[in-house]
């Protein structure tokens, strides 16, 4: 099997030649882009230099699929918030969003019409395309959304954000609802672009910030309606610890759940039924960034044992993670 | 005048000795106090001023402060420890007594009595700063002054407020691995500008052994922890020492 018929085995219920291995969230690694030559910040926001790190995953890792972008503001940016470059020092890292936010609570977000030609987004369509003429049907192509809840964060900042939970609830909604456009239109054109799995990430709808009961009054819905209007397999990736949340995680529609090992894949599968396709591993900043291969590959057992289906980093690799230690991944996919 | 002299039962686990779950006993007999806490509990910062206005009138106001203001935190701190109540909940409840002890503070004159000095950040490049949110409203309810230098903080300028607020501990919080590089950085300038205060790194990139490998560093596992350690550092410990007791 190549790499996108193991991918896709898993996702239609078949058994596949041996268990793939791959990110939910950003593999791309310091190591990998002298390797690939293509370097940050470029790789955030030129489309050709964007598909050459993503390739990394392939060529250098091993890695059963490739995945763009590296970060969480393409959404945001295309809605008003300004980027904020990763940069530290010496040091090229991961954009977040700049402060104030562009939105308080009283105030009624817009949904602009160019939303696809805003910000970043073209370049991130210019290497979903770029990727598909690389690997064409050979390695599959995941493609990264974020979560609505976390767009309003974004919109909105999370500490406001988090207080409306409680004290204006319904003001949300209208933050939620633009997130979801937001998230659902860009995956449509990357799946357009040559996309075969969209990964949403939605790091702030976890039981670490919002409570369990916010997730099902209010994420829920989006979140359905989001996954049925997307035309492929889809991830659903939330950080943290999601077992008061992972059943209704299962009722989304998406068609796997990507869990960080905090989070029990024994509670996901009782919660969750058969159906689902459970993806996880290691967790990126304890174990990838700072232990050993061994350590990693210890790791990995214990999540497969767990009842992982699909090994992956646990969230977004740290762009400072050895090569070993991704490596160490692959061999342990390779013995399942 | 001491304002806080009892903090024995805030922040402290309960789960051991349970009477109810799920929903916040009364803190105080009296009903004045009781409905002060109350709105601290419900996390209601509008509310609560027109109560403590209306107890200001007969009531001192280091009593309410004391018997309602903490005493309703302490309850939402038990409800957090239980998983009864969620991250926003604990936000809204700290803004809420912050409004009661401001109006209290009017009242006395002057700012409250607080115990020490704590100077808290999350690293440089790092935007997430809902760790150290938890962590200010946490020691802001047990009594502590809270330097708060917020998201993104450049390395000097911890040592720089270091310099200026001589704080008894300084906290760092980093989510992403890219960024809590800067906690050696910031470690080492103390040490050259002799301050040897306890430096507690936590949050979620950020693990022991990487926080014991430079000194100055002590582990902080959780927020919830950073009350006790401002006592211990204000007690006088070491950071040696705090490491010893919190790590390893």
């Amino acid at each position: 099997m190549n790499a996108k018929e193991r991918v896709m085995a898993v996702i239609n219920g078949q058994k596949p030649d041996r268990m793939p291995c791959f990110g939910a969230n950003s593999t791309v690694t310091y190591e990998q882009m002298e390797k690939v030559n293509a370097y940050w910040p470029e790789g955030h926001d030129v489309g050709e230099a964007m598909a050459k790190q993503a390739l990394a995953a392939y060529s250098v890792l091993g890695f059963d699929a490739v995945r763009v972008p590296f970060c969480q503001t393409f959404e945001a940016v295309a809605l008003g918030c300004i980027r904020k470059p990763g940069k530290v020092r010496e040091l090229e890292g991961v954009p977040g969003i700049e402060h104030p936010p562009p939105y308080k609570l009283t105030d009624t977000p817009v949904f602009p019409d160019d939303f696809l030609s805003r910000g970043y987004i073209p370049e991130l369509i210019k290497a979903v395309k770029f990727l598909k003429k690389e690997v064409g049907d050979e390695v599959p192509i995941v493609a990264g959304i974020i979560g609505p809840f976390t767009i309003a964060g974004s919109l909105l900042d999370s500490v406001p954000l988090l207080k409306a939970t409680f004290k204006a609830p319904e003001k949300i909604r209208p933050f939620l609802d633009v997130g979801e456009k937001a998230g659902t239109m860009l995956a449509k054109a990357l799946v357009d672009a040559g996309a075969d799995i969209i990964s949403c990430e939605d790091m702030t709808a976890s039981p670490e910030l919002i409570a369990p009961k916010t997730y099902l009054e209010f994420e829920l819905e989006y979140q359905r309606k989001q996954f049925d209007a997307i035309p492929v397999p889809t991830i659903l990736h939330i950080c943290g610890n999601v077992d008061a949340i992972v059943e209704w995680m299962g009722q989304t529609g998406a068609t796997i759940l990507s869990l960080e090992p905090k989070a029990s894949a024994h509670l996901a599968r009782e919660k969750c039924g058969s159906r689902i396709v459970l993806m996880g591993g290691v967790d990126t900043a304890t174990t990838l960034f700072l232990k050993d291969a061994d350590t990693v590959k210890k790791g990995c057992e214990e999540s497969i044992a767990d009842g992982i289906q699909i090994l992956a980093p646990g969230c977004a690799v740290a762009p400072g993670t050895p090569t070993e230690n991704l490596l160490a991944m692959v061999d342990v996919a390779k013995a399942h | 005048m001491k304002v806080l002299d009892d903090f024995s039962n805030i922040f402290k686990r309960y789960d051991l000795d349970l009477e109810v779950t799920g929903e916040a006993r009364a803190v105080s007999k009296d009903a004045t106090m009781q409905e002060i806490a109350q709105f601290v509990v419900d996390g209601d910062d509008e509310g609560i001023l027109p109560a403590v206005k209306k107890a200001l009138e007969s009531k001192p106001p280091v009593d309410i402060i004391n018997d309602a203001l903490i005493a309703g935190m302490n309850e939402v701190s038990r409800l957090w420890d239980e998983g009864v109540y969620f991250l926003p909940q604990v936000i809204l409840s700290s803004d809420a007594m912050n409004v009661g002890i401001a109006e209290c503070e009017a009242k006395m004159g002057k700012a409250m009595d607080r115990k020490s000095t704590v100077v808290t950040h999350t690293a440089e490049g790092d935007i997430h700063d809902i760790g150290q949110v938890i962590v200010n409203a946490l020691l802001n309810a047990n009594g502590f002054k809270v330097v708060n230098l917020g998201a993104d903080v450049p390395v000097e300028k911890v040592v720089a407020a270091c310099k200026e607020h001589r704080p008894v501990m300084v906290t760092g919080t980093a989510l992403m691995t890219t960024t809590m590089t800067a906690f050696p950085k910031i470690a080492h300038q103390l040490k050259a500008a002799g301050l040897n205060i306890p430096f507690i790194c936590g949050g979620g990139a950020v693990c022991e052994e990487y926080v014991t490998g430079y000194e100055l560093g002590v582990w902080g596992k959780e927020a919830s922890q950073a009350p006790e350690m401002a006592e211990d550092a204000t007690a006088g410990e070491s950071w040696e020492s705090m490491r010893s007791k919190w790590n390893g």
